[in-house]
Order: C-alpha cells, then structure tokens, then sequence
C-alpha cells in the first residue's frame, strides 16, 4: 500500500516537472483595464420651489431666495476639457403660463455671480452642446477641467427674477412654469 | 516569441479600444435634470380714478333742481379672477351732513348723482357689501364680469346736483366729500 502511493506520487510529480515547461512556453499576456465611469450630478440643495406672492406690473420682480446648485463630478482630465452647467425651459414662448397670458423666457433673467452670467441675463441663448433649447437657455458656467479639480464639486447660487418692465399688464392669477438645469461636459 | 508578440499587440490594442470608448462616453456627458418650480401671482385689482379731484356748483338756486356740478369723469378698471359684477358706488360718511357751511347742513338725501342717461337719484341708500354707509350711499353702475370679461375698463360720466326742491339754503359755500368705490360681488 505504502509502495503504491509513493509510485502514485512520483508520476504526478514527473508529470508536474515534465509539464511546467509547456505551460510555460503558452504563457498568454493578459491585458488588464479597469474603468472608472465618468459621473456628473446635480442636486439643488434649496430653492427649488420660487414663488412671487404679488407680480407688479411694468417692475421688475425677484424671486425671493436664490436657488442652490450642488454639482459633483468625477470624469477624466484627458478626455474632458470643461464642465458646463445650462438652465433652459422647453418652451420659451412660455416659460411661466398662466390662463390667457405667457410669460416668455425672454421675461425670465438669471444670475449666477460664481458663473458666466454675473448680471442678470435673459434666459435667452440657444442650447448648448445640445443641452437646452434655442432661445430659451442660459450656460450658468463652464468649469475647465484638469487634474486638479478632476474629481471635484462646487455649488453655486442662482437668482431669479421676472422683468416685466414694458410687458402687457399680467391678467389677475397664477403663473407657474418649470426651470431645468443640466450639466454636460465637453 | 511570435506568439509573445502576438498577444501583446492584441492587449495594446484591446487598452486602445477600452480608452477610446471611455473617450466617446464624457464627451457629452450630461447629468440628470434638475427642476425649479416658478410660480408668479399677479393679484386681483380693482381700481377707481377720476379725471377732478372736485366739482363745482357757483350758485346755488334755492327751491329747483337746477343746481348741477360741473361733470366728473369716472374710471373703473379691474382685474379679477371671479366674481359676477363691478358696481360703483357713491358716498357720503355722515349722510346728515353731506355739505356743510358752519352749522348750516345739506344732507345726502338732497345730492343726487348718475351714471350716463340714467334718472337721478338721491344718495340716500344703505350700503353694497361693505360700501358704503346706511342712508348715505347710492350704486352708481352694475357691470357684469364673467370669465372673458375679468379683465376690463369703462369711463363714465358723473352727473351729480342738488335737489332742493322746497329747500331754502343760508348764504355761503358748502363743501362736502362724496367717496366712489367699486366692489366687486
């Protein structure tokens, strides 16, 4: 029994030491690559919700409160060369609808003092990079990438207001409407 | 060694695609959308002018009717959201005394007001909803508003005068304040 192992032992073991060679010799190159995925988000960490109790007529009225922006990224400085930010509404002709009047976004400026428009701008622009819509967006910022700040957040604070200065006097009622913001890199 | 060689440009080339890829994916990377609900109220308004800010009458011609002010103006604007009518109103806070001179008193039951071809009246009715004072006041007009009519004007002319039929009045000048305001029912 004692023989027989040992007989078992020495023929795996030559077939070992015969073989290591072989494989050896088929040795394959594996070429590893682990992805991180690029993420963007975007947060409003307040003022989400803006409401002027009382519009005046020919004034210019500001939203109450600015709205907070919380943007995080973590994307790749080789491949990104900017972060940018876009409000727009999908209908400029009426970005604020009320019952028989519309409010366009033409009437809807916006400021961002962190960002590019640090006066406020009519929401006015086209899209940009295809985020947004023509006539009725505004780029709130464009942040340039590198390896510094490729992982990284900053949060910016937007103020609104509604200049109806020369606009048709506003029939008596509510006018509600809907502000999106959106990030896209370049 | 071929086969070293071989399966080194097969991973090179295997990491190029991978990146490249990668590449495509933050070009146009956007993030989720992000909503702010704009709501703007405009209030209701309701709202009264007058082209003077008094009427006169030079003389006054005891016993008669012919004692008529000179004309006032009246504009009615509003903007509403519900309602049935416009109606303006007209007056006096101490309808025993709409006119005074010293002690000597005209009361509202003897001024008398219209709108356009209206009969003249005396202001000498209670109030409209909260306008107005009891025996003192007078609905000048009724205008009926509905959903495509919220939204409106009007001027009218407003003849006011003195009835002093079987009336003698003391010597001197009399002023008085009639108040115009509309309420909306």
């Amino acid at each position: 029994m004692g023989s027989r192992r040992f007989g078992l032992s020495f023929a795996l073991g030559a077939f070992l030491a015969l073989g290591a060679k072989e494989l050896f010799g088929q040795a394959r190159i594996i070429s590893l690559a682990a992805t991180s995925p690029a993420d963007l988000s975007l947060v409003i960490t307040s003022g989400a919700i803006q409401t002027i109790a009382g519009v005046t007529d020919n004034a210019v009225n500001n939203f109450p409160s600015p709205v907070v922006i919380q943007t995080t990224w973590s994307v790749n400085p080789g491949q990104t060369n900017t972060v940018n930010l876009v409000a727009y509404f999908l209908v400029p002709a009426q970005a604020l609808v009320g019952g028989t009047t519309q409010i366009p976004s033409s009437r809807v400026l916006a400021r961002m003092s962190t960002g590019l428009p640090t006066t406020f701008t009519a929401i006015t622009q086209n899209a940009f990079a295809g985020v947004g819509t023509a006539g009725g967006s505004l780029r709130l910022y464009s942040v340039n990438i590198g390896g510094s700040n490729k992982n990284s957040s900053r949060t910016d604070n937007l103020d609104l207001r509604l200049n109806l200065v020369g606009f048709p006097t506003l029939r008596a009622g509510s006018y509600t409407g809907v502000l999106n913001l959106r990030v896209i890199t370049q | 060694m071929h086969a070293l060689l071989k399966n080194a440009l097969l991973g090179t080339a295997a990491l190029v695609l991978v990146g490249s890829s990668t590449a495509m994916a933050q070009v146009n990377l956007t993030s989720n959308v992000a909503t702010v609900a704009l709501t703007a109220t405009k209030a209701a308004t309701l709202t009264v002018s007058t082209d003077v800010a008094s009427a006169t009458l030079a003389n006054i011609t005891d016993n008669s009717t012919a004692n008529q002010f000179t004309p006032v103006s009246l504009t009615t604007d509003w903007n509403l959201t519900a309602g049935s009518s416009v109606r303006m109103i007209g007056w006096f806070a101490t309808p025993a005394q709409a006119l005074v001179n010293g002690t000597d008193l005209i009361p509202s039951s003897k001024v008398e007001g219209r709108v356009g071809a209206t009969p003249f009246a005396a202001f000498s009715n209670g109030p409209v909803g909260t306008v107005g004072v009891a025996g003192g006041s007078l609905q000048l007009f009724s205008q009926a508003v509905a959903a495509g009519s919220y939204f409106g004007t009007r001027t009218d002319q407003l003849d006011l005068r003195l009835n002093l039929t079987g009336t003698t009045t003391m010597a001197g000048n009399y002023t008085g304040t009639l108040n115009l305001q509309a309420i909306v029912q």
